[in-house]
């Protein structure tokens, strides 16, 4: 069974529409890039995925493990293993990263009929976790993301992905704002997580980010449509000839 | 001037005032008229509230008088006398209030009980002395009078508590006067926990010496109408006032906090903080007056105001006044009134979640701010579980 199922996708902001009709399908082990120029859907895709409310799906189905999420809420599809890693991490004044993290971390293991964790419990699963993507331990202490700079922001969002133990993760442009170290450190993050049971969905701008999260499927964004898959060798030559030819590919 | 004398000149000039009005500048938004109307002649009584001390420093006020029983004044270091006002005469009594303020007169002329705290030099007290004004005599008109006076390089915690049983209905009337020598830190707590329909006024005063800092946390949650006045006078260098303060709302509550903070000598600080977290139909008044006089050169003065409406009906007045009369000073204010953050909600729905419990914990978050200053954890503690108490009501 495949893990996520995008079927003829049609989604609008504000009257815009955005998503022109998506097809894509992700199996678990799979990681699958999604690329695409400004303005093409890309973080429309993720937000709908993630349960946005401010973007309306107009048409279509996203199936999750066999379930319909179109009437789950954001915070029911994070239970049920859906994980958004957000281009831009929101900041929460007042609440530390470590109380955000036990909050999200019990919310769903009560949901997968587990134990919650007691305080030390908690600390074993952090002290295990925070090497992945050498998170420093005043951030953790920290208020969720304030003051952060932009590559410790990312950091974190991989950080709570790794405590969290997704089924589907989505990548929105993670690599943006990144220097080449923040850059390897989030990537090898994210390759540590990468499991048979496990899917991804990377969305980027950019093909460095997939020198470092080798992907297994490309798909070129255009307009709200994919208009090419492939193998990781499309990125490589989107990297070489832009998206240009592929716009063409669209109005032709 | 003697102590009979002093009240009966208040009570002569209380009788020309009388209590304010609408018309008067700092009563605009708060209207007493309901209150005017009660007629307070309850008689006093011992009191049946329960009442948990922080420390084994306490003294227990029954309707506005001092339980020797059930006070305990036995771990106190020579050189620390906390004892009733009645048993002590000062020079200070009186000193600071301002003779506008007409219920400061009023509980001058009427007081029936205080505390008096003298702490001598060199005394650094480690243990927290808790007051608590326990209120249940219907409809009885507490007025409680105290004096705190701290000598050189002294260092004392102070926590005020206010309860009242619910739905009963009384005036709490309490003035503080604060005196500070030279390097002297003072923690100055405030819970105001009283009954739903009773009115709570108190007035602070405070006088801070060279390089000394007076600090006050206040929590506000009980009362039907509660007005806080806080005064500082910066008088010497390097004089430092921080007033940090949250107010939960709900129902038809009404708090009003007016800040004055009067900088007078070169080179002090006035920081404020104050947070409002207003439900149903209740109102919020936050004014916050800082003058700088014309000698308080290199003044930092910080004044924000924050509220977070979670209901259509609430509402708040928040009035910001500098008057700034000195010209190299550094001096800010803001006010915000809004809704939680759309964007912070759907995040946290992202990691699991809920809805209700991502609202309470950016709820918590908004309030938690004004206790990040606090490195008392007990009293810390006891802020959070009382925030969340109110959270748990109020959001479900």
């Amino acid at each position: 069974m495949s893990l996520l199922s995008i079927n003829n996708l049609y989604a609008k902001v504000e009257d815009n529409e955005i998503l022109k009709g998506i097809n894509l399908t992700i199996n678990p082990g799979e990681v699958h890039a999604i690329m695409g120029p400004n303005g093409s859907g890309k973080s429309t895709l993720s937000n709908v995925l993630a349960g946005n409310e401010a973007y309306e799906s107009t048409q279509g189905e996203i199936t999750f493990n066999g379930t319909d999420i179109e009437e789950l809420d954001a915070h029911e599809r994070a239970r049920e293993g859906l994980f958004l890693a957000f281009q831009y991490p929101v900041e929460i004044t007042g609440i530390s990263n470590m109380y955000f993290l036990k909050a999200a971390v019990n919310a769903i293991r009560v949901h997968q009929g587990k134990a919650e964790l007691d305080a030390m419990e908690f600390i074993d699963l952090i002290d295990q976790k925070k090497k992945l993507v050498k998170i420093r331990d005043d951030l953790l202490e920290r208020a969720v993301n304030s003051g952060f700079s932009g590559g410790e922001k990312k950091r974190n969002e991989i950080f709570q992905m790794a405590m969290l133990e997704p089924r589907m993760v989505i990548l929105d442009e993670t690599d943006s704002g990144l220097d080449i170290d923040a850059l390897k450190i989030v990537a090898d993050g994210v390759n540590a997580l990468r499991s048979p049971d496990r899917g991804f969905l990377v969305i980027t701008h950019y093909q460095r980010l997939l020198d470092y999260i080798v992907p297994d499927f490309v798909h070129v964004l255009v307009n709200g449509k994919i208009v090419k898959s492939g193998g990781k060798e499309l990125a490589l030559q989107l990297e070489e000839e832009g998206y240009e030819s592929f716009e063409k590919v669209e109005i032709a | 001037m003697k102590l009979n004398e002093i009240r009966s000149r208040a009570k002569d000039k209380f009788s020309s005032t009388g209590f304010p009005s609408n018309k008067d500048e700092s009563w605009r938004f708060t209207d007493l008229r309901y209150f005017k109307t009660l007629d307070f002649n309850g008689e006093w009584s011992n009191s049946d509230l329960v009442f948990e001390p922080l420390s084994d420093v306490f003294i227990i006020f029954e309707n506005g008088k001092i339980s020797k029983e059930k006070s305990n004044l036995n771990n106190l270091p020579k050189g620390v006398i906390l004892t009733s006002i009645n048993n002590q005469e000062s020079v200070n009594f009186g000193s600071l209030i301002s003779p506008d303020s007409s219920f400061a007169l009023y509980n001058t002329a009427n007081f029936l009980d205080g505390y008096y705290l003298k702490i001598d030099k060199n005394i650094n007290f480690k243990k927290n002395i808790h007051i608590i004004f326990l209120s249940d005599a219907e409809m009885y008109s507490n007025n409680v009078r105290n004096l705190v006076e701290v000598d050189d390089n002294s260092k004392v915690t102070i926590i005020e508590e206010y309860i009242g049983k619910p739905e009963s209905t009384y005036v709490m009337n309490s003035v503080t006067e604060v005196i500070t020598n030279d390097n002297v830190d003072i923690d100055h707590y405030k819970i105001q926990n009283e009954s739903n329909k009773s009115f709570h006024f108190q007035t602070i005063e405070t006088k801070v010496g060279y390089t000394s800092c007076f600090k006050n946390h206040s929590i506000t949650l009980g009362a039907s109408l509660c007005r806080n006045d806080i005064r500082g006078q910066l008088i010497d260098e390097n004089s430092n006032v921080v007033c940090n303060g949250l107010y939960l709302l709900r129902n038809d509550q009404l708090s009003d906090t007016h800040l004055f903070m009067d900088h007078a000598a070169p080179s002090c600080n006035s920081h404020e903080l104050y947070k409002g977290i207003l439900a149903d139909k209740s109102r919020g008044v936050f004014c916050g007056r800082i003058l700088v006089q014309q000698d308080a050169q290199q003044t930092d003065a910080i004044q924000s105001n924050a509220n977070l409406l979670l209901s259509r009906s609430a509402k708040v007045n928040s009035m910001p006044q500098l008057e700034i009369y000195a010209d190299d000073v550094k001096c800010t204010h803001g006010a915000t009134i809004g809704e939680l953050d759309e964007n912070a909600l759907f995040y946290m729905k992202t990691r699991g979640i809920d809805p209700f419990n991502a609202n309470a914990l950016l709820t918590f978050a908004f309030a938690n701010e004004v206790l990040d200053e606090i490195k008392n954890n007990e009293i810390k503690n006891k802020l959070e579980l009382l925030i969340h108490k109110w959270l748990g009501e109020v959001l479900s």
